[in-house]
C-alpha cells in the first residue's frame, strides 16, 4: 500500500535473489537503480507506491520514511546493509 | 515441449502427451521431431554468445551502459562503464534487449511501465529427488497460485523444477509462501517429501500486453523488455529469439539502405514483428486478461484450466506462439 510519503529503500541482500522484479514493476524514472540491479537504495522514492516490496518473491525489500532519516542517517542507513 | 499434463486446483488432470497422440511424429525414434526443449539458462547463454561470437561479434563483459545521446548526423552516442572505467560508442541504432527491468526503453521515452497488476511474481527450486516422466505439469487454482500457476518441470539429469507466479494484486502472501504451501499442501505434497532443493531462482514475468511502440530515434525493444512474453504460459524465450531474429534481419536491411535509424525508419520492424508473431500475442494477452478479470474464484479457476488444456491441445489455434 502506497504510503505517499518519501521513502528509502533497503534491501536484504541475504535473501535478494537478483531477478529484477521490483525494478521491472517500478514507475521511477530510468535509473532509479542500485548497484546490485535492485530497486534504489541510495535515494528517497517520493512515489512510495510500494509495488516494488509487493511483487519482490521472497519480500526482502522493506524502508524507512525518508523523513525518519537526516543525510548522515541516511548514508548510515544504506551502509548497514552492505555490511 | 510436447507433453503436458494441465492440473486444475483438486488435482483433476488432463494429459496431453504427443508420444501418445502423434507417435510417427514425435519422440526418440528416427525420423521424428525432438519433443522439444528445456533450457539451462546459463549453458544456453554461453551458447548463444557463443553462436554470435563466432559470426563476428565483440562481447564485452562486466560493462553497463547509463545512457545515450542522438547525434546530429543521425548516429547516437552511448555512454557506458567497462570494468567501471567509463567509455562512449557510437552506433547506428541500440537493440534493448535488457529484460523486464529495461531500462533502454526508459532512456528513449518509451511507456515501458508494467502495471503490479501484469507483472506475475516468479519463483521456483531446482530439486533432486522428483520423478516427472518427462511431462511438463501445470497446476492451475487460486489456491495453488492465484493470478498465475504453479509448475513441475523435468530439467534433465534427474532434476526438477517446482515453481509458481502469482499475481500479488490477487493475493495477500508472496510467492515463496505460496511455494511452500503447494510443496507441503498441494496434491504433490507426498511426491515432494523428499525433495532436496539445490537452486533458487525468481523473476518477474511480464503477463502483460506487449508494448504499443517497440521503438524510437536509435532504439528498438525485443524480447521482455518489449513485453513479448507468452501471456497465457509466461514463456519467453522463444518469442524473445523470434524478435531478435526480426530486428536482426530488419536492421540489416535498414543499415544497408543507408537510412537512418529514426523512429519513422524503425516502425518496420514493429510491422513486421506484429505480423510474424505479435498480433497472436496481443490475442492471448486478451485472453487472459478475460480470465483473470473473472471475479468469481470459481468460474475463474474453471476457465484458466480448460484455457490450459485446450491452449496444449492438438488443435489449439495458438500453437507455436
Amino acid at each position: 500500500m502506497s504510503t505517499k510519503e518519501a521513502v528509502v529503500f533497503s534491501i536484504g541482500w541475504n535473501a535478494c535473489i537478483n531477478c529484477g522484479a521490483c525494478v521491472a514493476v517500478c514507475p521511477k524514472e530510468a535509473g532509479f537503480i542500485s548497484d546490485f540491479d535492485t530497486i534504489a537504495v541510495h535515494e528517497p522514492c517520493d512515489i512510495a507506491c510500494m509495488h516494488c516490496e509487493a511483487v519482490c518473491p521472497v519480500s526482502t525489500i522493506s524502508h524507512t520514511m525518508a523523513s525518519a532519516l537526516n543525510g548522515q542517517m541516511l548514508e548510515e542507513h544504506v551502509g548497514n546493509h552492505f555490511d | 515441449m510436447q507433453q503436458h499434463a494441465i492440473y486444475n486446483g483438486n488435482g483433476e488432470k488432463k494429459v496431453i502427451d504427443y508420444r501418445d497422440l502423434k507417435p510417427d511424429e514425435y519422440g526418440t525414434k528416427e525420423g521424428t521431431k525432438p519433443l522439444g526443449y528445456v533450457v539451462d539458462r546459463r549453458r544456453f547463454d554461453r551458447y548463444l554468445a557463443t553462436q554470435a561470437e563466432r559470426a563476428g561479434v565483440e562481447i564485452w563483459l562486466k560493462t553497463e551502459a547509463s545512457h545515450f545521446r542522438t547525434l546530429d548526423d543521425g548516429s547516437c552516442e552511448i555512454s557506458m562503464r567497462k570494468f567501471n572505467e567509463p567509455v562512449t560508442v557510437r552506433a547506428k541504432v541500440i537493440v534493448g534487449a535488457d529484460g523486464v527491468q529495461s531500462q533502454v526503453g526508459k532512456w528513449a521515452g518509451i511507456k515501458t511501465h508494467i502495471k503490479l497488476s501484469e507483472l506475475a511474481s516468479c519463483l521456483q527450486f531446482v530439486v533432486d529427488g522428483v520423478e516427472t516422466h518427462g511431462l511438463l505439469e501445470i497446476v492451475t487454482g487460486h489456491e495453488w497460485a492465484p493470478g498465475g500457476y504453479a509448475w513441475v518441470f523435468p530439467k534433465g539429469h534427474g532434476y526438477a523444477e517446482i515453481g509458481l507466479g502469482v499475481t500479488r494484486t490477487m493475493c495477500n502472501d508472496n510467492a515463496q509462501s505460496y511455494l511452500d504451501h503447494f510443496i507441503k499442501h498441494s496434491f504433490f505434497k507426498e511426491r515432494f517429501k523428499n525433495c532436496r532443493v539445490i537452486e533458487i531462482q525468481g523473476g518477474g514475468v511480464p503477463l502483460a500486453a506487449p508494448l504499443k511502440q517497440q521503438y524510437a530515434d536509435n532504439v528498438l525493444l525485443v524480447g521482455d523488455a518489449a513485453r513479448h512474453v507468452n501471456s497465457i504460459t509466461g514463456g519467453g524465450i522463444h518469442t524473445a529469439l523470434s524478435s531478435g531474429k526480426i530486428a536482426g534481419e530488419f536492421l540489416a536491411q535498414l543499415i544497408a539502405s543507408g537510412k537512418p535509424a529514426t523512429a519513422e525508419n524503425l516502425q518496420g520492424y514493429h510491422d513486421n514483428w506484429l505480423k510474424a508473431m505479435g498480433n497472436n500475442m496481443w490475442k492471448l494477452y486478451r485472453v487472459k486478461r478475460d480470465i483473470f478479470d473473472t471475479a468469481d474464484v470459481v468460474e475463474r479457476d474453471e476457465r484458466l484450466y480448460k484455457t490450459m488444456s485446450d491452449y496444449f491441445g492438438p488443435n489449439s489455434e495458438y500453437k507455436k506462439i
